[in-house]
């Protein structure tokens, strides 16, 4: 199994996670204030301190509508862990999607099989390399691969998010492995569906136009 | 907190302090503070003359500093100029008559509470401070005034200054005042 490193969403974002926030410095500050004429009663401290404050305000009013349960794709038909790679296969191929979710008996999420999962068991790293082995020797893909189960190939633990997550913590977990999709769960621990990387990327950058 | 941080919170954030302001500020601050005290003294001289009342008080000269230096500071507004005002002579007035025997604690405690109500009440006005001891540590001529010395010179000090700010302060393209009222 691929190990993927846990985050703990509990810990609250840093600063940094903070989408385009401009660290402004005092002489910024300065230069503002001398542009609006008469005495400000008010520190470059004080002002950078409500500044960061308001952002941070104006960015969760602004992102207020981005959830994972909003975004994320319902319609999922997730693995189980002891379908065989075969059988896995297709199913990438119907849903449309590069990384399903492996799910027990009780859609408890157990981990994600990504295309990557899939390339590095075969002995590729990408889709090109193994295209470029099979175009010099087209017995490279070796049968008995088909029949391991999926449990084997899967990434886990994987990175998920609650349904309420919002912009912070998605841009966090996004941030913090590299897949292109993560599993939303329910309250009750359950599968509630996928969130999709271009997904989530499209809803933000529509809400930032909008805001400028 | 340890008492390194402790310590080195005294150096100050080394951030620098606000920048001057232009020479234009500088006049229209004089201006504006001359006319408010200006009518002020008149009154005071005019009407109060050889009456037991008085009108000038030195704490309308730190609330001129506000009103026509720091037109924007949320401190020189007129909800703080009156408010802090009136809030502080009751507070200084009822500390002299309750507390006058022990003049250290009456002043004391006449300041401190003064700064309390005033933040309760939003109506925060350093000068109000001043106005408190003023009526703690004041002339017996203060002191005989009783809670009469809450409207004048409390009351009716500031509420000059505020219609000379609003006549004034509405002259300059740069200024305007007030940012709010209540």
């Amino acid at each position: 199994m691929t190990q993927r490193s846990t985050l703990d969403l509990s810990e609250p974002p840093s600063a940094q996670d903070d989408p385009a926030e401009i660290e402004l410095t005092d002489d910024d500050i300065l230069e503002a204030m001398r542009e609006i004429p008469g005495y400000l009663d008010i520190t470059t401290m004080d002002f950078r301190a409500v500044y960061r404050l308001a952002h941070r305000h104006a960015i969760d009013r602004l992102f207020s509508g981005i959830t994972a349960g909003r975004l994320m794709r319902r319609e999922v038909s997730p693995l189980t862990p002891e379908i065989p790679l075969a059988e896995a296969i297709p199913s990438f191929v119907h849903q449309g999607l590069k990384s399903l979710p492996v799910v027990d008996g009780q859609r408890r999420v157990l981990g994600i099989l990504t295309e990557t999962d899939v390339l590095r068991w075969l002995g590729a790293e990408t889709f090109l390399g193994l295209l470029a082995r099979v175009i010099m020797d087209d017995s490279c893909i070796k049968s008995e691969q088909h029949h391991r189960p999926v449990g084997e190939f899967m990434t886990s633990p994987v990175v998920s998010v609650p349904l309420d997550a919002g912009l912070r913590e998605l841009l966090a977990a996004f941030a913090s492995h590299p897949g292109r999709a993560m599993p939303v769960i329910s309250t009750d621990g359950r599968l509630a569906g996928l969130l999709l990387r271009k997904v989530f990327l499209s809803a933000y950058h529509l809400d930032r136009q909008s805001w400028g | 907190m340890g008492l390194r941080s402790y310590l080195s919170k005294m150096r100050g954030s080394l951030h620098g302090s606000p920048p001057r302001v232009s020479r234009p500020e500088v006049l229209w601050s004089w201006m504006g503070a001359f006319l408010g005290m200006a009518a002020v003294a008149w009154i005071n001289q005019w009407f109060f003359a050889g009456t037991d009342l008085t009108l000038a008080i030195g704490s309308l000269g730190a609330s001129a500093v506000l009103v026509f230096g720091a037109v924007r500071s949320p401190l020189a507004q007129p909800r703080n100029l009156i408010g802090g005002h009136v809030i502080s002579a009751l507070v200084g007035v009822t500390c002299w008559q309750w507390l006058g025997g022990e003049p250290w604690l009456a002043q004391s405690v006449a300041v401190a509470t003064a700064i309390a109500l005033m933040h309760l009440t939003r109506t925060l006005h350093p000068p109000g401070g001043a106005t408190a001891l003023i009526a703690v540590i004041g002339s017996d001529q203060v002191h005989a005034m009783g809670y009469l010395f809450v409207l004048f010179p409390a009351t009716l000090g500031p509420l000059v200054l505020l219609v000379v700010a609003l006549l004034f302060n509405n002259l300059p393209a740069t200024r305007r005042y007030p940012e709010f009222w209540l």
